[in-house]
């Protein structure tokens, strides 16, 4: 059994990686990409709408893909694998995120944008003191489902060759002759989801101080 | 603040949505610790008004100086963000719909302006918070957080917050008309000893007797102009312009 | 619908490839140079084909082709390294430089030879009907009006393809994504025989210990050989002359006996 666990062990930090790396940088990127779609010039908003439609339009899988082959086509070189998996989940979260924060930014009231300026505050200080602490509040259930779909789709990363816990699995299936395996990958899902669930309702009660 | 006589000074102020002029050649004067009433119906501009003043709104064509500085001229004044910041800390404002900061305790929502706008120290700032919150006869509710008052505490939380960053002129956006017609009287009463201390005040109210007992003058707006200013008794006892009394028919 | 998407975007790779490497024509061949100083020939394998390419109980990546393999960069004084790749990306693998090569047990055909230079073939395979021991099947015709179970996208999926009075007499035919699952639902009875290659029937039965066997008779003959980027004429070449070294000396005898308790392969002597 032994000999099972620890390749099954090493694909669930081949995923726990992808996992963290994507929230890492999707996150601030999303927000990057809302506040861009508030520009004042038509072509950045036109730009980011675009690049958002086609995130949220074409299947992941396809977009892992891309970013790990076309490269070579263009420039001639290669991302290593699990970074061309990295850079193509950041960049799809990223379009997803946007449009929650999107949704959450719009759901403030005007009324505190103006007792911010009528105060004398930098639309900076308005922005992160008054505005994103509720819109994170807002968010968080449309966020937890998000980054539960995360967990679910780093398996995707095998398409491009990356050594994650379902390949793992399945591999080992194959040798074993065995399901045995894919059961083990599918408890470590509900355990990373279990976590993350966890988390976000904790979330969730600490910021139910204020209606 | 230069020796300018005027705390306020509006000179043919002009104000469009699109193509529909909504302020149409607004001029008068606040002095220094008068009390100014502004009424009229709903649509007359008078909210417009109050709001254009303070930065919400933009302003068209026409002269605003407050205290001294000019916030815009019929001469294509370019201001930086910076200069215009500074230009409303001459103004405080209460909102109708109060616009506390629901995450922040009622403490925090004074404060914060009082840390981060006037760069005070964080004790310091409680200090002041806290004695503004007990001359609202709230200082034993500053842990609280606005969604656990009542609209009339809210409102003098949004007074105290205001008052905070002590402006030399205070804006009223109808205050009561949020409120429950119980709750009316407690913020009345805040404006009465506030015009007490001599403090300059703008409110924009449908409180016909209130206005009349707690104003230096008032304006009567219709249409987007001035159509009536005087003493209360001048406006509301003796109106000149027929549609003064038309309106106050209604009361 | 996915999965349309995901073969138009490979197909749309694989004629860039087509008219990259036809641009290229005219350069000089400087495959093997490349791996000689790089000092690393890269394999590229769906690591979990028995007995080519699969992973042991250790984790660790053996098989046929990885021993035919070993020693032959063993010779050429590289190291050889054994990257999994997922098997329906492996002329994207191939093209972008991502891997030096296809080596497990891939099925040299008509179509794929306009895209890849293939080595000379160094396995026969057949693909063949595997059914449970307990069953009457003795023969191709005795599957009539039968179900057969086979992998999809798959070598023996072609070779259904190209058997059509065999296809006609059957009831039905079930894909499967992986092996695996069509052999256990041979087990379960869900299907009367599964076609795959006979390779990797052998490995199965031995391996596994369950009770199938295999029936007389066999759709087509394939050849395994060794997968190349359409220019890399050299690396091939060297590839292929220590191949044949490895025959005339015996070193392939004895690795394919290891393997098959015979000595199958079909590598000519130098």
């Amino acid at each position: 059994m032994t000999h099972l666990l620890i390749p099954m062990l090493e694909g669930t930090l081949v995923s726990v990686k992808i996992f963290f790396f994507t929230l890492l940088f999707a996150l601030p990127l999303g927000l990057l990409i809302a506040k861009a779609k508030q520009s004042r010039f038509w072509v950045v908003r036109k730009l980011i709408n675009t690049y958002i439609m086609i995130m949220r339009g074409t299947p992941l899988i396809l977009q892992l893909i891309f970013v790990y082959f076309a490269p070579y086509y263009i420039f001639s070189t290669s991302f290593d694998r699990l970074n061309a998996a990295i850079i193509a989940y950041v960049i799809n979260y990223g379009a997803y995120f946007a449009e929650i924060y999107r949704g959450g930014i719009q759901s403030i009231d005007k009324g505190q944008y103006e007792a911010g300026k009528v105060l004398g505050f930098t639309k900076a200080h308005t922005f992160f003191h008054v505005i994103f602490p509720q819109v994170i509040k807002e968010i968080i259930p449309a966020m937890g489902n998000e980054v539960i779909t995360l967990v679910k789709d780093t398996a995707l990363a095998q398409t491009i060759g990356v050594a994650e816990v379902f390949r793992v699995a399945k591999t080992a299936s194959a040798r074993e002759f065995s399901t045995t395996p894919l059961f083990i990958a599918g408890v470590f899902y509900f355990i990373m989801n279990a976590v993350v669930s966890k988390v976000f309702d904790r979330m969730e009660k600490k910021l139910s101080y204020y209606d | 603040m230069s020796d300018n006589k005027y705390i306020i000074e509006v000179n043919n102020l002009e104000k469009s949505y699109g193509d529909t002029l909504v302020l149409k050649d607004i001029s008068f004067s606040v002095s220094e610790g008068e009390v100014l009433s502004i009424i009229g119906s709903s649509g007359s501009g008078k909210s417009t008004l109050l709001r254009a003043i303070n930065q919400l709104e933009s302003i068209e064509g026409g002269e605003v100086i407050i205290c001294g500085d000019t916030l815009c001229n019929n001469n294509n004044l370019i201001l930086s963000n910076e200069e215009k910041r500074k230009i409303q800390l001459h103004n405080g404002l209460v909102f109708q719909d109060f616009n506390l900061f629901p995450h922040m305790s009622i403490l925090q929502n004074i404060t914060e302006a009082l840390i981060y706008v006037l760069k005070k120290d964080k004790k310091e700032a409680k200090e002041i918070a806290l004695s503004l919150l007990d001359k609202m006869g709230l200082k034993d509710r500053a842990a609280a957080y606005p969604s656990q008052l009542s609209g009339g505490q809210k409102q003098r939380v949004s007074i105290a917050r205001a008052l905070a960053l002590k402006p030399n002129v205070l804006w009223f956006d109808e205050p009561t008309s949020a409120l429950d017609p119980e709750l009316t009287g407690e913020i009345l009463k805040v404006i009465k000893d506030l015009a007490k201390e001599k403090m300059t005040m703008v409110v924009v109210t449908h409180e016909m007797a209130f206005a009349k007992e707690i104003s230096d003058r008032v304006i009567f707006m219709d249409d987007g102009i001035i159509a009536e200013e005087g003493t209360p008794e001048e406006v509301f006892d003796n109106p000149k312009n027929p549609r003064t009394k038309q309106f106050l028919q209604r009361f | 619908m996915k999965k349309l998407l995901t073969i138009l975007v490979l197909a749309i790779f694989s004629v860039a490839t087509i008219a990259a490497s036809g641009a290229k024509e005219n350069q000089a061949d400087v495959s093997l140079e490349k791996v000689m100083n790089a000092g690393v020939f890269v394999l590229g394998l769906d690591d979990s084909f028995p007995p080519m390419g699969y992973r042991d109980k250790n984790n660790e990546i053996v098989g046929y082709d990885i021993d035919l393999a070993k020693e032959v960069t063993s010779r050429m004084g590289v190291e050889l390294v054994n990257q999994p790749i997922d098997w329906s990306s492996k002329e994207q693998e191939l093209a972008t430089s991502n891997i030096d090569c296809i080596w497990n047990g891939f099925t040299k055909t008509d179509e794929r030879a306009k895209v890849i230079l293939f080595s000379k073939p160094y396995l026969k395979n057949q693909q063949i009907l595997i059914v449970k021991n307990s069953s009457p099947f003795n023969s191709l015709e005795d599957l009539k009006g039968k179900s057969v179970g086979l992998q999809g996208g798959s070598s023996a999926s072609d070779a259904m393809d190209a058997s059509p009075e065999f296809k006609a007499s059957l009831k039905e035919i079930i894909e499967f994504s992986e092996n695996l699952t069509a052999l256990m639902d041979l087990e379960a009875g869900g299907v009367d025989a599964v076609l795959l290659d006979l390779f990797v029937a052998n490995d199965n039965i031995k391996r596994s210990g369950k009770d199938f066997r295999i029936i007389k008779g066999s759709l087509t003959e394939e050849e395994y050989a060794i997968g190349f980027r359409k220019n890399d004429v050299a690396l091939r070449d060297k590839v292929q002359s220590i191949l044949q070294d490895m025959a005339s000396d015996g070193t392939i005898a004895a690795i394919s006996t290891k393997w098959f308790d015979a000595d199958i392969s079909v590598v000519t002597e130098n």
